[in-house]
C-alpha cells in the first residue's frame, strides 16, 4: 500500500505511512528501555521513569514548536537563543513585580514576538529560514550578553517553581503540560485544515500556493508558534532551575533539532509528526538518562548521541517506500 | 526596568564595545574569553579598577561568539592596528592563540598574560591560579566536613577544556587521601547549569546515598543542589569559582564551599604589572595564587558588589604568590 509520489496533501493514506514509521521509533525507544532494565536494576523505576519524562519535556517543549516549521521545509535555529532571552526578561518580571503570572505572560510574549520576526523576515522579505534565524540567534545573543552583562538572576518564588519542578497527583507538573501540548499539537497537524495546509506548503509550497493556500500567513504561524513554544520552555527553565543566565539555551538547538530528526521529520518538508517529535526527544533522553546510570566515561557520551542521530536518521530513509 | 525599556524599544542593537580615540596617556586592552560566564566579568571589573586607580584607560575585546579562536584572533589584528600602550590578556584556548600572541610580540606591544596560561609567546608576567590546587584544597575541604568518609560523585566541566582535567584532577587527588570516601560517578556537566541538574537527578536514581557532591564549577553546584531540593535530599555540594550566587548559596547553608578563582584580584594584578612596566617600575613576573576556600566561616569580604571591592596594594600583592 504504498504512494510512489508525494502526497500532495497528506490524507488517511499518508498518514497510515506516518502511523509505520512512528511505530518504529516506539518500537527503538522500547528497546532501549529493555535493554537499560536488563542493564541496570535502577532504571525500571518510578522515580526514574518519571524523572526521564520531566527531562523529556523540557526537549519536547522547543522541538514540538520547531516540528511546525521543519514540516514547511524551514528550520528555526534561534530557538536557543530565544530561550534565553524570554527567560531573563521574564525573570526580570518576576522579580520587579513578584508576580508569576506576568512573569509568564512575557516569557510566551517574548518568545512569540522573536518568532513573529522570523516569520516576516522569511515572508515579507523572503529571506532563507536558515540564514532568517541565524542571524536572528546571533542578534539575541548579544542583546541577552548586553542585558545580563556577565551576571546570573537566581531566586524565584516558590510558587512559580513549582511550575518545572512541582508534582500533581504524583507526577511531575511539566509531564501534563506535556501531554496537553503532544495532544494539541497532534490534533492540530492531523485533524484541522491549517495543520494540513502546513503539510502541503512543506511538501510542495508552489503547488501549495497555486492552490489558494495563504502560504504567507501559514508561515508566520509556524514561526510564531515555534517562538512561543521557546517562550513556554523559558518559563519551565527558570522554574527548574531557579535561575536565568545569558547562556541558558546555548546548548538547546541542537538537541531540539535531533529530537526532530529522530522523530522521522523530514528536513525537506511535508513529513513527520509531533508525536515522533515527542518519541525523538524521549530516545534523546533515555540515551543520556541509561549513560548517567552506566556511568558511561564522559569522553565517550557525545559520541554514542552523535552515533544515535546518525543511526535514527539511515534506518528512517531505510524504512521508508518511497525515495525522497 | 529601565534595561527593559531599552530592549523594547531596540531589539536590533547588538552588544557594541565603547571604542574611545587613544589619547595621550596610557590605553590598555583587555582581552577576555566570553561575556557569558560571571568569572570574566569579576576580570575586568578587576582591570578596570586597577587602571583607574592608576589613572590609565582600558578597552575590552570580548569574543561576540564565546571562546572563538578566530574572532579573538581577528580582535588582535583589530588591536595591532590601534597600537594599545599594554595588553592584558586571557586566551580564550592556551594553544591555539600562540600565533597571536606571536604577532602582539611582533608588534612590540607589551603584554601580561592573566589565568590560562599561554602555551607561547613572550610575557611581561603571568598572573593565575592554580586549577589543581583549586580543586584539590576545595575538595579536601568537603571531605574534612564528611569526617574523610561517604558516598561522593563529580560532575566534570567541558571534555578536555584545561581548567575541568585540572579541577577533576584535584577532586581525584583528594579522595586518594580519604580511603574512606567512595566514588559512585564522575560524569560531564560541561560547566551548564541544566545538564548538571538533569545528570544528578540520573544519579539520584541509581544512589540511594550521595554525601557530598564536587562540581568542577559554581553553576553546576547550584545545577545539583536544585536537583537536591527537588528530590528532597541532602548532600555537602562544592563549587569552584567564588561567584556572587555561589557566596549567597554559602550563606543560605545550601552549599558547603566554592574554591575562589579570584578572578578581580587577577584582573588587579594583570593591569597593575601590565601598566608598572611601561611607567619602568619593578614587577613580579610570575604570580600565582594561593587557593582560598570561601565557605561560611569566611565568606564575609566576598559579600560585596563587586564595584566596591578594592584592588590589593603593591605590597599586598607580593605576598599573595604561592611561587
Amino acid at each position: 500500500m504504498t504512494d510512489m509520489s508525494k502526497p500532495m496533501s497528506p490524507g488517511r493514506f499518508a498518514l497510515s505511512e506516518e502511523m509505520i514509521q512512528v511505530f518504529y521509533r516506539l518500537l527503538a525507544a522500547f528497546l532501549i528501555c529493555a535493554a537499560l532494565t536488563v542493564l541496570t536494576e535502577s532504571f525500571f523505576s518510578l522515580g526514574n521513569i518519571l524523572n526521564v519524562l520531566r527531562q523529556t519535556s523540557l526537549l519536547f517543549f522547543i522541538a514540538a514548536g520547531l516540528t511546525l516549521v521543519v514540516l514547511t521545509g524551514g528550520l528555526d535555529l534561534s530557538i536557543g537563543a530565544n530561550v534565553a532571552i524570554s527567560a531573563c526578561i521574564a525573570g526580570t518580571v518576576i522579580h520587579q513585580t513578584g508576580s508569576p503570572a506576568l512573569g509568564v505572560l512575557t516569557g510566551i510574549g517574548v518568545g512569540a514576538t522573536v518568532g513573529l520576526l522570523n516569520g516576516l523576515m522569511v515572508t515579507v522579505l523572503r529571506i532563507p529560514s536558515f540564514i532568517a534565524t541565524y542571524g536572528m540567534l546571533w542578534v539575541l545573543h548579544g542583546v541577552t550578553y548586553w542585558y545580563m552583562a556577565g551576571e546570573t538572576m537566581h531566586g524565584f518564588p516558590a510558587g512559580f517553581r513549582q511550575i518545572g519542578s512541582g508534582y500533581f497527583l504524583g507526577l511531575p507538573i511539566p509531564v501534563y503540560l506535556m501531554v496537553g501540548f503532544l495532544a494539541i499539537g497532534s490534533i492540530f497537524a492531523q485533524r484541522t485544515t491549517w495543520g494540513q495546509e502546513i503539510y502541503a506548503i512543506g511538501a510542495n509550497p508552489v503547488a501549495a500556493r497555486l492552490s489558494g493556500i495563504p502560504v504567507a500567513s501559514r508561515l508566520l504561524l509556524v514561526y510564531v508558534v515555534s517562538g512561543a513554544m521557546a517562550g513556554l520552555a523559558s518559563i519551565i527553565f527558570l522554574a527548574r532551575l531557579n535561575s536565568a543566565e545569558a547562556d541558558i539555551g546555548e546548548t538547546l538547538t541542537l538537541p531540539a533539532i535531533a529530537a526532530v530528526l529522530i522523530g522521522g521529520t523530514s528536513l525537506f518538508g511535508g513529513l513527520g509528526t509531533v508525536f515522533g517529535t515527542f518519541v525523538g526527544a524521549l530516545i534523546l533522553t533515555l540515551v543520556l538518562n541509561g549513560m548517567n546510570l552506566l556511568s558511561v566515561s564522559a569522553s565517550w557520551q557525545p559520541l554514542v548521541t552523535g552515533v544515535i542521530v546518525i543511526l535514527a536518521v539511515w534506518l528512517d530513509m531505510k524504512t521508508r517506500h518511497h525515495a525522497r | 526596568m529601565k534595561r527593559l525599556a531599552v530592549i523594547a524599544a531596540t531589539m536590533l542593537c547588538s552588544a557594541a564595545l565603547t571604542s574611545h580615540a587613544f589619547a595621550d596617556g596610557e590605553t590598555l586592552a583587555v582581552f577576555t574569553k566570553n561575556q557569558t560566564n560571571p568569572y570574566f566579568q569579576t576580570v575586568r571589573v578587576g582591570a578596570d579598577a586597577a587602571a583607574k586607580a592608576m589613572k590609565a584607560k582600558t578597552l575590552h575585546y570580548i569574543p561576540t561568539k564565546p571562546d572563538s579562536i578566530p574572532e579573538q584572533l581577528s580582535q588582535i589584528e583589530d588591536v595591532i592596528v590601534k597600537k594599545p600602550s599594554a595588553i592584558v590578556f586571557i586566551p580564550v584556548d592556551y594553544k591555539a592563540m600562540v600565533p597571536g600572541v606571536e604577532k602582539i610580540n611582533d608588534a612590540k606591544i607589551p603584554v601580561v598574560n592573566v589565568t590560562d596560561r599561554s602555551a607561547g609567546g613572550k610575557f611581561v608576567a603571568f598572573v593565575g591560579a592554580d586549577d589543581y590546587s583549586l580543586g584539590l584544597e576545595t575538595a579536601r575541604f568537603m571531605l574534612k566536613s564528611l569526617g574523610g568518609k561517604g558516598n561522593v560523585v563529580i560532575i566534570e566541566g567541558v571534555k578536555g577544556s584545561l581548567t575541568s582535567i585540572d579541577r577533576v584532577r584535584g577532586f581525584n587527588d583528594a579522595l586518594k587521601e580519604n580511603p574512606g570516601a567512595k566514588l559512585l560517578a564522575s560524569q560531564p556537566g560541561n560547566y551548564q547549569r541544566l545538564q548538571a541538574l538533569q545528570v544528578m537527578e540520573n544519579l539520584m536514581q541509581s544512589n540511594s546515598k550521595i554525601d557530598g557532591v564536587l562540581a568542577a564549577n559554581d553553576a553546576m553546584a547550584i545545577g545539583a543542589i536544585e536537583a537536591l531540593e527537588g528530590a528532597n535530599r541532602k548532600a555537602a555540594v562544592i563549587g569552584v569559582n567564588g561567584t556572587k550566587e555561589a557566596i549567597d548559596a554559602i550563606k543560605s547553608g545550601k552549599l558547603l564551599a566554592t574554591g575562589d578563582y579570584n578572578g578581580f584580584v587577577q584582573g588587579c594584578l594583570g593591569m597593575t604589572i601590565a601598566i608598572r612596566s611601561l611607567r619602568n617600575e619593578p614587577v613580579i613576573t610570575e604570580i600565582v595564587l594561593k587557593p582560598t576556600v570561601i565557605s561560611k566561616e569566611n565568606y564575609q569580604p566576598y559579600d560585596v558588589p563587586l564595584e566596591s571591592r578594592a584592588c590589593p596594594t603593591w605590597d599586598e600583592a607580593s605576598k599573595l604568590n604561592t611561587k
